[in-house]
């Protein structure tokens, strides 16, 4: 599996956390919320719109930004 | 009493069982739902200054002991960034004065996301303080195929775990027990594995701060260094800067680089954290497969689809507003003339004078001013709380957030911005949804710009009096037309200032749209119920009080001087205006010998009757004329209206016949002299009022700012109207009518509207009013902030009289250029 990032997952794929960039203030926020190295997000679905994504990790769905979604790094799983 | 107690309870413990217990958790955990259950309805409200954070007291009892509770805002971590967050970790931590130091701490945890809600729980037990850990939502993670052993849990993480069920009372008893217990044998504080060069120089930080004199009024604990290290711009650093200065800032960058070793604090943090929460869910927690979608999932994949969300979006949307249209307008009539109707009567109990004047218009009318938006908040609330109940809210931003980012807000200035077009007041109330302070602001700010419903009485009678009721393209009225555009003018103004705000003073470090999508769950009516009291209580005691004070001010400058001579004019008349009544007639002879006058005659028995008989043909005439206009079609109307006039005209020939040619005759000399007489008096109350008003220090201003709005096609009465109308909007209808000389004036009645049309300019014949002064006036009204409700809530809401000065003067700067341009270039096109 290549590694890319979370903005690009398609709808209903899982993948597995890698890193987490961005700046502090986002970061921390992203690694709070339960997306750091190691755990499995699943994409939900796209807003109408294009923006913002929904992904579900950890048990709980979480709405992000494509741009902030850009700074997690994930390997896709099958 | 001591006696009954059981055995080892000392005086000494009766009066030391007096405890503070916070209640922490993430958002949508049921939280408040549980506070509420503890504690009653009798809550009391905390504010924060500054930061506009409310936190909500209440108290409980369990045997001895009388436990302080303090809800605070929900938080997912006490890195403090929202003001929200900041306040329920300054407030944890005893830091704030407006609440007491809490001794005990209530975690909500959600069952359903228990990994994520743990983690606020491993920074808090870190602190040591005595915690009971309540599991809410059990029953949604059991939808889930997640089954949660308490025991285990408990066990696993050191403290009390306690499942409730506040809504139907479970586990409340249970959680208040084990919380006593708690409260009097405290366990050690949790303590995580941190990295052995982290533990290190949190140690020597922890040391440090002492050595450097770094005190926070106090000796700050060892979690709160470990916050320090990994919160390196929180209000721990701030504070701690401040006190240590640079030797402080020298040392501590040494110490963080020490600890982190190149990696991030945040992650450092992060994985230590979950790393032992999954060792505790492991050991407790069993996951089951569930085949099938969950109920929150597919209700979303319509919610959120494409086509099928927006248009729920939009139909949701659109009943909102309308109720707020709607829905509302019965109470405020009711409220508007509850408040006439007490007026009227204070006022018939009163002398005439400044008090009576000050009591009736500036008091009385003052407080209707407030009460009056008080359906229209509730009914916003009400959704709002439906709404963010549901978990619709949170939806509701996901699909707006791409739209509203490109102005540089987010998917929550939505709701808020939608229902300042109702009103702006609940919308400014609204916007307290939104986490990010920056965004807020410019979204409170922007909220007047919607047209809001207090405009439609300004559009509706302008539009009416100068803009022709024509159709382009054989059906699009002109006037409906217009408008249109005036609801449009406002939002094109706030776009251009949303932007120009949010790259300039308000810009803010980009904040993440992080956004939890909870499950739906059933709305509490309970909870709905206390909300809406406690939003309407809030707003009628703090902006009542200014609007009140701004009415007062108001009223007594378009009332003073009250000049005394202005009135005895006006007396004279009022007298002279009964001298034909009072005057003879040689046709009163007829009545007797001797009777010379009408008013002599007016005494007589025989004339009264006739008189009464006289004036009921007319009464019967006028009551047919009004059925007919009421009840009958266009074409069947002429014919009916002929024959009443007929049946009419035979009624008076009927009397003239039974009292004789010249008796008749005095009768209808006589009533025709009593219409006369109202008229005129009514026509003086109204000279006399638009004399006062033009004399007064409000009329002065008027005249003294004439030459500015000269180039807005407005003479001095039209910029007084505008400055009496501060207060609200509205009010300028009114304010108009009684400047032209009107007594009675609203939107509806014709005679503003006319007078409106043939109102000239002082010492010429030109129409005052054209179609461009008309558009100028509208666009004004559009722009400007004359609300003195909505300052005042902006005030309430921002903590400080920057906002509300800042948003009057750029609105009103906004508006008076626009007008200006309106009026100039409708009147270039020959408007």
């Amino acid at each position: 599996m290549t590694p890319t990032v979370l903005s690009t997952l398609g709808v209903g794929r899982k993948a597995r956390v890698l890193d987490v960039g961005g700046d502090a203030q986002l970061q921390q926020r992203l690694l709070e919320f339960g997306i750091l190295p190691g755990v499995e997000v699943r994409l939900v679905r796209v807003a109408p719109l294009g923006d913002p994504i929904e992904i579900e990790v950890l048990g709980y769905n979480l709405s992000l930004r494509k741009n902030e979604a850009a700074h997690v790094h994930i390997e896709a799983l099958p | 009493m001591t006696e009954a107690r059981p055995a080892g309870e000392s005086t000494r413990n009766l009066r030391r069982d007096k405890h503070v217990v916070a209640l922490l958790g993430n958002p949508n955990t049921g939280k408040s739902t549980l506070f509420t259950a503890l504690t009653g309805t009798r809550q009391k409200i905390a504010n924060y200054p500054g930061v506009t954070v409310e936190a909500k007291v209440g108290h409980m009892q369990f045997e001895n002991t009388e436990l302080t509770v303090i809800d605070l805002p929900g938080t997912y971590s006490l890195a403090a960034r929202s003001p929200d967050e900041r306040v329920a970790t300054e407030a944890l931590l005893g830091r704030l004065d407006e609440t007491p130091k809490p001794d005990g701490v209530i975690l909500v945890v959600d069952a359903s996301s228990l990994d994520r809600n743990l983690y606020l729980a491993t920074q808090v037990l870190e602190f040591g303080l005595p915690s009971v850990i309540a599991l809410t939502m059990v029953d949604v993670a059991k939808t889930r195929g997640i089954t949660i052993d308490l025991e285990k849990l408990s066990r696993a993480i050191g403290c009390p775990v306690v499942a409730v069920n506040a809504p139907k009372g479970e586990g409340l008893h249970e959680l208040k027990a084990t919380l006593h217990k708690r409260l009097h044998h405290p366990a050690a504080p949790l303590s995580l594995e941190f990295p052995p060069e982290f533990v290190s120089a949190v140690d020597a930080l922890h040391l440090k701060l002492a050595d450097l004199g770094v005190t926070l009024g106090y000796t700050p604990t060892r979690p709160e260094a470990l916050r320090l290290i990994v919160d390196a711009a929180g209000p721990l650093f701030e504070e701690a800067h401040e006190a240590g200065g640079s030797a402080f800032d020298e040392e501590f960058s040494k110490l963080r680089t020490q600890a982190c070793g190149g990696k991030s604090a945040a992650l450092i943090e992060a994985q230590a954290r979950y790393g032992r929460i999954s060792a505790w869910t492991r050991e407790a927690r069993t996951q089951e497969k569930i085949e099938g979608r969950t109920l929150t999932d597919r209700v979303d994949s319509i919610l959120t689809h494409r086509l099928w969300g927006t248009l729920v979006f939009i139909l949701v949307m659109g009943v909102i507003f309308q109720s707020i249209y709607t829905w509302a307008s019965p109470l405020m009539d009711l409220i508007e003339s509850g408040t006439k109707w007490v007026g009227d009567l204070v006022g018939s109990n009163m002398a005439d004078g400044p008090l009576k004047g000050l009591i009736v218009d500036g008091v009385i009318g003052g407080a209707g001013g407030v009460l009056v938006f008080l359906p229209q908040i509730l009914i916003l609330f009400l959704f709002i709380a439906i709404l963010e109940d549901l978990g619709y809210m949170s939806r509701a931003a996901f699909l707006m957030d791409r739209l509203m980012s490109r102005f540089g807000l987010t998917g929550r200035s939505f709701i808020p911005l939608l229902s300042s077009f109702a009103c702006a007041i609940p919308g400014i109330m609204g916007a307290r949804v939104i986490e990010d302070r920056n965004t807020r602001l410019t979204t409170i700010f922007l909220a007047p710009f919607m047209s809001c419903s207090a405009r439609l009485p300004v559009y509706t009678v302008m539009i009416a009096a100068f803009v022709p009721d024509q159709k382009v393209l054989g059906f699009v009225s002109v006037q409906g037309l217009t408008l249109f555009a005036m609801y449009w003018v406002g939002v094109l103004a706030a776009i251009p200032t949303a932007i120009v705000l949010k790259k300039g003073i308000l810009k803010s470090k980009i904040t993440p749209f992080l956004l939890e999508l909870p499950s739906y769950k059933m709305p509490r009516p309970k909870a709905i119920a206390l909300t809406l009291f406690e939003k309407g209580g809030a707003f009628v005691k703090r902006a009542g009080t200014i609007i009140l004070a701004v009415s007062v001010i108001v009223w007594a400058l378009s009332y003073f001087p009250h000049s005394q001579e202005i009135t005895d004019k006006w007396e004279s008349e009022r007298e002279k205006s009964s001298y034909p009544l009072k005057t003879g007639s040689k046709l009163v002879g007829e009545f007797g010998v001797g009777i010379y006058t009408f008013e002599a005659a007016a005494k007589l028995p025989e004339f009264q009757k006739a008189l009464a008989e006289y004036k009921l043909i007319g009464v019967r005439y006028s009551e047919r004329i009004a059925q007919i206009e009421g009840e009958l079609e266009e074409g069947q109307r002429e014919r009916e209206i002929a024959r009443a006039g007929e049946i009419r005209a035979e009624a008076y020939t009927g009397l003239q016949r039974d009292l004789g040619r010249y008796k008749f005759l005095a009768i209808s000399e006589y009533a025709d002299a009593e219409i006369w007489r109202d008229e005129r008096l009514a026509e003086i109350d109204s000279a006399e009022a638009g004399e006062h008003l033009r004399n007064s220090y409000m009329g002065r201003m008027g005249r003294t700012i004439e030459p500015a709005v000269k180039p807005l096609g407005w003479d001095w009465r039209i910029a007084m109207a505008a400055i009496a109308s501060f207060p609200a909007r509205e009010v300028v209808i009114g304010t108009l009518g009684t400047i032209f000389n009107l007594s009675d004036a609203d939107e509806t009645s014709e005679p503003l509207r006319e007078t409106l049309q043939k109102a000239k300019r002082e010492g010429s014949d030109e129409k005052l009013f054209s179609l461009a002064t008309g558009l100028s006036v509208m666009v004004f009204f559009a722009l400007c902030c004359q609300c003195a409700a909505t300052l005042a809530v902006m005030r309430r809401e921002t903590n400080s009289w920057r906002w509300p000065l800042a948003s009057f003067l750029y609105m009103t700067t906004l508006a008076y250029f626009g007008a200006l341009v309106t009026y100039q270039i409708a009147h270039a096109l020959g408007g």
